[in-house]
């Protein structure tokens, strides 16, 4: 399934270079619209004297999450539809594949891009800010990401398979991309979320690793151990309510059938 | 002239019924657009200084959302629309119809104006939330015409350019998403010129846009722009013209390409 997975993955990357050029270009163009953003709004140097870092360091780290998590989610919520709408679905659901490892193996073949969108975004940044300290720091940031995007999976399948037994889940999916990137704290930290913020977002598992993440970045200090542990336990938890929801979602569909169009 | 205005009438029909009311995607896309909004605009606050008025904040960012939204309107609802002809079939249609674009882009217009001022009012709501309401105060009514008959020139021109490269080489969604995204950082439409660095300035004002967007930020938020005003319209002005006639010409180019080659399949949304 991974071969598989990998082989469509990559001659599509392979066949749309615009695409994955595109990709790339994509943490430098959030990173430049956020801070200009900020310009317009206050100033860098309250950043800076706030928390002894460089803005650019912190946005290109939230613009590489942002893609990373975009790029390993996306492809478990909006797959179902593509295979709905292109006829695929039924081949799928007729199948004796283990589900729950068809759906664990989609986004395994999108890591290598967040590596590569590692390499190319917050890599030069770090080097260029920090030195030789900064290839070491990036190179945790970015392993720090990849598991994040991992412990992920699950809880991505449990929201794709509640998300398509609605209708018009398209549509919805438009909204609970944003909503998962807010509640993660990509942009804005967790730990300046207001209390019910905080409670929301801490049943996602990454939203634990992004808190490590931006701990380390804008140094503020807090117990690792502890947020690799939630991460971990609800990675854990999600496996088997991920595969519940994919699976009943899929026993809708052959109750009431699958749309072809 | 009746039956242009029938077919748009028709047209803008269809539009509404489909895309908004019957296919609930009115509430949906202002969730949507509320949250993405929420999500970059929530980090502002890092940068902002204690004690700072947040309702001048709020303006400036206002603004900057302004020209952004316009520049993505132009970028999707005008530009990208020939795509999405292409992807229904109907585009052929059009053609041998013999009305040609003008009645569904007329058509289209009102939509495009009702759902930029549904996205902005949802962006000042937001704001208002976050920080507090924008003060929108028009400082000079002239100059402010002058930017939006500027800013919506230019945009036709580049949405000519950009529907003309679509039709002929299928250039990816993606892509797309991409220019929309760096055109306007590019061209000085999120922040005043006068507080960019050097070098951003210089590539802002060898592009049409950053005239009309500074002449705008003058109007609203009463920042000087970095040319003198008279010299900002005039340059403004002739730069934008210049583009919408190139945008004419390109695209009567491409379709006629376009009808000889034919239209090019395009798989990515």
């Amino acid at each position: 399934m991974l071969r598989a997975e990998f082989k469509l993955e990559y001659n599509d990357v392979f066949r749309r270079k615009s695409v994955f050029i595109s990709m790339l270009l994509y943490p430098y163009i959030f990173t430049a619209f956020t801070l200009l953003l900020a310009y317009a709004g206050g100033s860098p140097r309250v950043f800076e004297e706030r928390f002894g870092v460089n803005p650019v360091i912190y946005l290109m780290t939230a613009s590489y999450t942002l893609m990373s998590m975009l790029v390993s989610v996306d492809v478990l919520l909006w797959r179902p539809l593509f295979d709905e709408e292109n006829g695929t679905l039924i081949y799928i659901i007729a199948s004796p594949v283990n589900r729950l490892k068809y759906y664990l193996a989609l986004p395994f073949p999108r890591y290598v891009e967040v590596l590569i969108l590692g390499a190319t975004s917050a890599l030069p940044v770090y080097i260029y800010f920090y030195g030789l300290e900064g290839l070491v720091l990036g190179l945790l940031i970015i392993s720090l990401i990849a598991l994040g995007s991992i412990l992920m999976i699950p809880f991505a399948i449990f929201i794709a398979g509640l998300v398509h037994r609605v209708g018009e889940s398209w549509r919805l999916l438009n909204i609970v991309r944003p909503v998962l990137m807010i509640l993660i704290g990509v942009y804005y930290p967790r730990f300046y979320m207001p209390l019910v913020g905080r409670i929301v977002s801490g049943i996602i598992p990454s939203a634990h690793i992004v808190e490590v993440i931006q701990t380390i970045v804008l140094n503020v200090n807090t117990d690792f151990y502890h947020l690799f542990a939630i991460a971990i336990a609800l990675f854990i938890l999600y496996v088997p309510i991920g595969r519940w929801s994919i699976t009943s979602w899929e026993w809708k569909k052959v109750r009431e059938g699958v749309k072809i169009t | 002239m009746l039956r242009l205005l029938r077919r748009a009438h028709a047209i803008f029909k269809a539009y509404l019924l489909a895309s908004l009311i019957r296919s609930r995607g009115l509430v949906y896309a202002l969730l949507g657009f509320g949250l993405w909004m929420i999500l970059i605009v929530a980090p502002i606050s890092l940068f902002a200084e204690e004690g700072v008025d947040t309702s001048t904040i709020a303006s400036r960012v206002f603004v900057g959302i302004v020209l952004f939204y316009y520049f993505s309107f132009a970028t999707w609802e005008w530009g990208a629309e020939l795509r999405w002809m292409i992807m229904r079939g109907i585009l052929e249609y059009y053609i041998a119809s013999g009305s040609g674009f003008i009645p569904h882009y007329l058509a289209i217009l009102p939509v495009t104006l009702m759902w930029l001022a549904i996205a902005l009012s949802i962006s000042y709501a937001l704001l208002s939330i976050l920080w507090s309401p924008p003060v929108i105060v028009v400082y000079d009514y002239l100059t402010l015409i002058a930017g939006f008959t500027m800013y919506t020139t230019g945009l036709l021109g580049y949405a000519l350019i950009l529907g003309g490269s679509m039709i002929t080489t299928g250039a990816a969604g993606f892509f797309v998403e991409v220019l929309s995204f760096i055109l306007p950082i590019a061209t000085g439409g999120l922040f005043p010129l006068r507080y960019m660095p050097e070098l951003l300035r210089s590539i802002a004002l060898a592009t049409p846009f950053s005239y009309p967007a500074e002449l705008i930020r003058h109007a609203l938020l009463g920042i000087e722009p970095v040319l003198q005003l008279e010299e900002a319209m005039v340059i403004g002005a002739t730069y934008n013209i210049t583009l919408l006639l190139a945008g004419i010409l390109l695209f009567k180019h491409q379709l006629k390409k376009a009808l000889r080659e034919g239209f090019p399949s395009i798989s990515l949304w």
